[in-house]
């Protein structure tokens, strides 16, 4: 599995300052999308072992993040993997608040119990839908178009829908 | 000597160009007043000698001589006489004209940069003035010769080689010769309750109501800034203002008990007050009017001042004044109506929204009063994160840093630390007292670390560190340094009273309304300190060690080593001359650019030295070296504690902060529990003048699409100050800004 990026800090990636890793690998092919070279599994760096655990000695050493935040290319395609990484890293801390970016609804990934299901069952926080440029919208935070929601994981799990996030609480 | 037949035809060339009649008696003019100078005399058979001799050579030869070459002749001839006493005096009376003609020329070169505004670095070394404006180019004649006259005439001649070498800067030098003083915190409470007078044009009645009041603050600070070079500033002006809001009250009280009727009982001045909630019960319409009315005067009031602040120009130069308002503590409801005031005014911005650029505000923080969920002004502490991620500011000063909050006396609202937006503070105070408001900064000169570390440090050939060498050369800077601050303060205090006419005759400065105009400021002026401030720590430790204290722990002690001896340098000389001074981490305006140029002149460009357009900011980490923000903080922290003149520490952040309070929040709190003394979040404020869009642009609107620079507003934050736009930025500070390297 490869990265095509990792920004330590961030304040446009979700709530709060969050490290931010995005994963190659994208088949949803917005019109307009924003990076589309992110699209290739094979573009950026090969997410080692030592990349990993990099990355999450990095998180446990900033006392200002507020989490981190899995964004892309979109994650789910390579579910299984990133699904093994997010394990190592929340055995190493535990509480850590995930954000999570993708092309898919929240409807699509609670379909079916497969890897897609799992790694969104570790996540708390889903920002869902493709990029619509009919609907961008510069002023809507944390997200490019207006279709996009911001959505409360745990809360849609259990009641089976999707329920959005109250921000700034 | 006789005027021959003839000589009319022989012309000399003057300095100028144009030809001119040889006149053989300003020869012999000029040899008689040489000989006046010697001891032996005046020999004028001796001086006819000569001035034919030279006559006879011009008429004979077929060129024009210059006036020069005719200068020449005399000094040889002269040289070859026996009077060589006579020559002496010559070459030296030669030698003193050529050096004025020098002068005269600099001033002439200035004044053509000005006119033309060709030079960059004069009309727009302040980025607050317009250089290119009729005043702004008046301001900076008057300004450019008064610096030459005090260069020339005034300062030490110690101080002015150091300068010439690029070691010191003594800021504000154009105030220098006339004794102007640099900054103050103006008590408004005292002038607002006792009136005030305008020099001899009238006096002002204290307020009855906070619109009044706060168009007094205005004009007093209009007024005030005439008094001195530097910011004015409120170093508590939620309290000051906060009994301007009860008299409001109680007018809008009167008047709602007559329109409602509610007129059955008369009630004590003492009683009405917006906290009386009996007053509900009994006037239950009559209050709820009345409190709903001095709200509403109180938010129009703070808008109107912010319009005021930001369009009155005071000073010659279209310069409106450097204001700086300092509040967040007072948790009285007409305290806490003022701070909410002045934030929803700052966040709506000015006739467009677009941001004011003054007043600068400073949010005092402190735990147990607006920290935490639960405490009386939490709620403006928020407002404030809010209103900062909007408009730059807010800054944010720590009450609760261990060197703020030993001074802290909770029933002195004037003990709670407050700063001037350029980060210049003073609290301590050797004469007894701590306060703040009555007394500023007098002045400051700045240390260019660099070119110590330069000269002493690993670079230029030099393979090891001369460790001594470059504490010897400090104390040498530093006696220099502070010999020059005596030396103005000589000036300053002998200023007499009626030369800062508002500040002494209404006791802004403190008991300045004792004084007899005539009477000298000294005494009074002693309360401010005089600072020891310094640029370019980063570049001065990579020279010595080949890494910056950013990059390695040993260096970052090191660095603490030496600001905290200058610190006790300060210390040390405040005992000695009974005086404040103080260690200043300089706001370094057009400084950065100025300095790193001469070194580049004199040294070359050394990688990581000299190699950028400016040398970094007092003790900061540099701008373009990549760093997350907590360390940025953690490492700059330490630095705080040694800078008793004043401080700032910032984080970049990228993106568009009024998104994301949560993040903003956890940066500000995060560096107050490091005891950080004063804070700031930089990020992009860009607004789009076509469709006015706020956010981030980059090269076009991201709504409308728009894409030409005039129409693309960018704020940015400088020497702690805003700027309208980058544009006016000198060379510098454009660059400085373009390197800058979100921490985020
Ligand atoms: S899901 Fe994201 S990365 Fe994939 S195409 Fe759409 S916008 Fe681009």
């Amino acid at each position: 599995m490869n990265i095509s990026g990792y920004i330590k800090e961030s304040i446009v990636d979700g709530q709060g300052l969050r490290a931010v890793v995005f994963f190659s690998g994208c088949y949803h092919n917005c019109f307009g999308c924003h990076s589309p070279q992110t699209h290739d599994k094979n573009y950026g760096e090969e997410f080692t072992e030592s990349k990993q655990q990099e990355i999450i000695e990095d998180i446990k050493s900033n006392p200002l993040l507020s989490g981190l935040t899995l964004s892309g290319g979109d994650c789910f395609f390579s579910a299984k993997e990133v699904i093994k990484f997010v394990i190592k890293l929340k055995n190493e801390i535990p509480d850590i608040n995930i954000w999570v970016y993708t092309g898919f609804t929240i409807e699509q990934l609670m379909g079916k119990k497969d890897n897609k299901y799992k790694l969104l069952e570790m996540c708390d926080v889903l920002v869902d839908g493709k990029f619509e440029i009919g609907l961008r919208d510069t002023t809507i935070k944390f997200a490019g178009s207006r279709n996009q929601r911001i959505l409360d994981v745990k809360e849609s799990l259990e009641c089976g829908k999707a329920i959005l996030l109250s921000l700034d609480k | 000597m006789n005027n021959r037949q003839g000589m009319a035809d022989t012309q000399v060339t003057k300095r100028d160009g144009i030809l001119s009649e040889y006149n053989p008696n300003k020869i012999t003019e000029a040899i008689v007043k040489a000989m006046r100078m010697t001891e032996v005399g005046i020999d004028k058979e001796l001086a006819e000698k000569i001035t034919l001799k030279v006559t006879q050579q011009v008429e004979k030869s077929k060129n024009t001589y210059s006036v020069e070459q005719i200068q020449d002749l005399i000094e040889k001839d002269l040289m070859m006489s026996s009077r060589k006493d006579v020559a002496k005096e010559y070459i030296t009376y030669r030698q003193k004209r050529t050096e004025e003609r020098l002068k005269q020329s600099e001033l002439f070169k200035i004044g053509e940069g000005i006119i033309s505004g060709d030079n960059e670095e004069v009309t727009k070394e302040n980025a607050n003035l317009n250089g290119e404006s009729y005043s702004g180019k008046m301001n900076r004649f008057g300004s450019e010769y008064s610096k030459m006259y005090a260069r020339n005439v005034m300062l030490p001649k110690r101080l002015v080689k150091a300068i010439d070498e690029g070691y010191i800067h003594v800021h504000d030098l154009d105030h220098y010769a006339v004794g102007t003083h640099n900054c103050i915190f103006i008590p408004f409470d005292k002038l607002l309750a006792d009136g005030f007078q305008v020099s001899d044009k009238g006096s002002v009645r204290t307020p009855n109501s906070i619109m009044t009041a706060m168009a007094q603050v205005a004009i007093i600070f209009q007024c005030q800034q005439n008094s001195q070079y530097g910011g004015c500033g409120a170093s508590k002006f939620d309290w000051d203002l906060a009994p301007y809001v009860t008299k409001s009250f109680v007018k809008h009280f009167k008047k709602g008990q007559m329109y409602f009727g509610e007129t059955f009982v008369t009630v004590d001045i003492e009683e009405l007050n917006v906290d009386n909630t009996d007053l509900l019960k009994v006037f239950p319409k009559s209050y709820t009017y009345a409190l709903e009315e001095t709200r509403l005067e109180t938010k129009q009031a703070a808008e109107s001042m912010i319009h005021n602040l930001n369009t009155m120009a005071s000073r010659a130069g279209g310069q409106v004044p450097f204001t700086s308002i300092t509040f967040g503590l007072c948790t009285s409801t007409e305290g806490r109506m003022i701070s909410e005031a002045i934030l929803n005014a700052s966040m709506n911005g000015l006739g467009h929204s677009e941001t004011a650029i003054f007043p600068q505000l400073i949010f005092q923080c402190k735990q147990g009063v607006n920290q935490n969920l639960g405490e009386p002004n939490y709620d403006i502490f928020i407002k404030a994160i809010e209103c900062s991620s909007k408009r730059l500011f807010p800054n944010f000063v720590n009450v609760d840093a261990d060197f703020n909050l030993q001074y802290y006396d909770p029933t002195k609202p004037d003990t709670s630390i407050a700063t001037m937006g350029c980060r210049t503070r003073v609290i301590s105070n050797r004469f007894g007292e701590v306060y703040q408001s009555g007394r500023g900064n007098i002045s400051f000169n700045s240390i260019n670390l660099t070119k110590l570390g330069i000269e002493n440090g690993v670079v230029n050939g030099r393979t090891e560190v001369d460790v001594n060498g470059f504490w010897s050369k400090l104390d040498e800077i530093l006696d220099i340094t502070l010999d020059g601050l005596l030396h103005r303060f000589d000036i300053q205090g002998n200023q007499p009273a009626k030369a800062s006419d508002f500040m002494m005759q209404n006791g802004s400065w403190i008991d300045g309304e004792k004084l007899h105009p005539n009477q000298k400021i000294k005494d009074l002026l002693r309360m401010g300190s005089v600072s020891i401030g310094f640029v370019g720590l980063a570049e001065c430790l990579k020279a010595l060690f080949g890494k910056h204290h950013g990059e390695d722990q040993n260096v970052w002690y090191f660095g603490q080593e030496l600001i905290g001896y200058i610190r006790d340098y300060c210390d040390k000389k405040s005992d000695e001359y009974d005086m404040n001074v103080t260690c200043f981490a300089s706001p370094a305006e057009s400084l950065a650019g100025k300095f790193v140029r001469m070194l580049q002149k004199q040294y070359g460009k050394i990688e990581g030295v000299t190699d950028r357009e400016y040398l970094t900011n007092s003790f900061h980490i540099p701008v373009y070296y990549e760093i997350a923000a907590h360390k940025k903080i953690d490492l700059e922290a330490p630095f705080h504690k040694l800078t008793n003149a004043g401080h700032i520490s910032y984080v970049e952040l990228d993106g568009n902060a009024r998104n994301n309070l949560e993040a903003f929040k956890n940066i500000v709190q995060y560096a107050l529990s490091k005891n950080i003394g004063y804070f700031s979040i930089n990020h992009p404020v860009d607004k789009c003048m076509s469709c006015y869009y706020d956010g981030v642009i980059n090269k076009e609107c991201p709504a409308c699409g728009e894409n030409s620079e005039e129409k693309i507003s960018k704020i940015r934050r400088v020497t702690g100050y805003l700027t309208g736009n980058v544009n006016n930025f000198n060379s510098a500070k454009r660059a400085e800004e373009r390197d800058r390297v979100r921490h985020t």
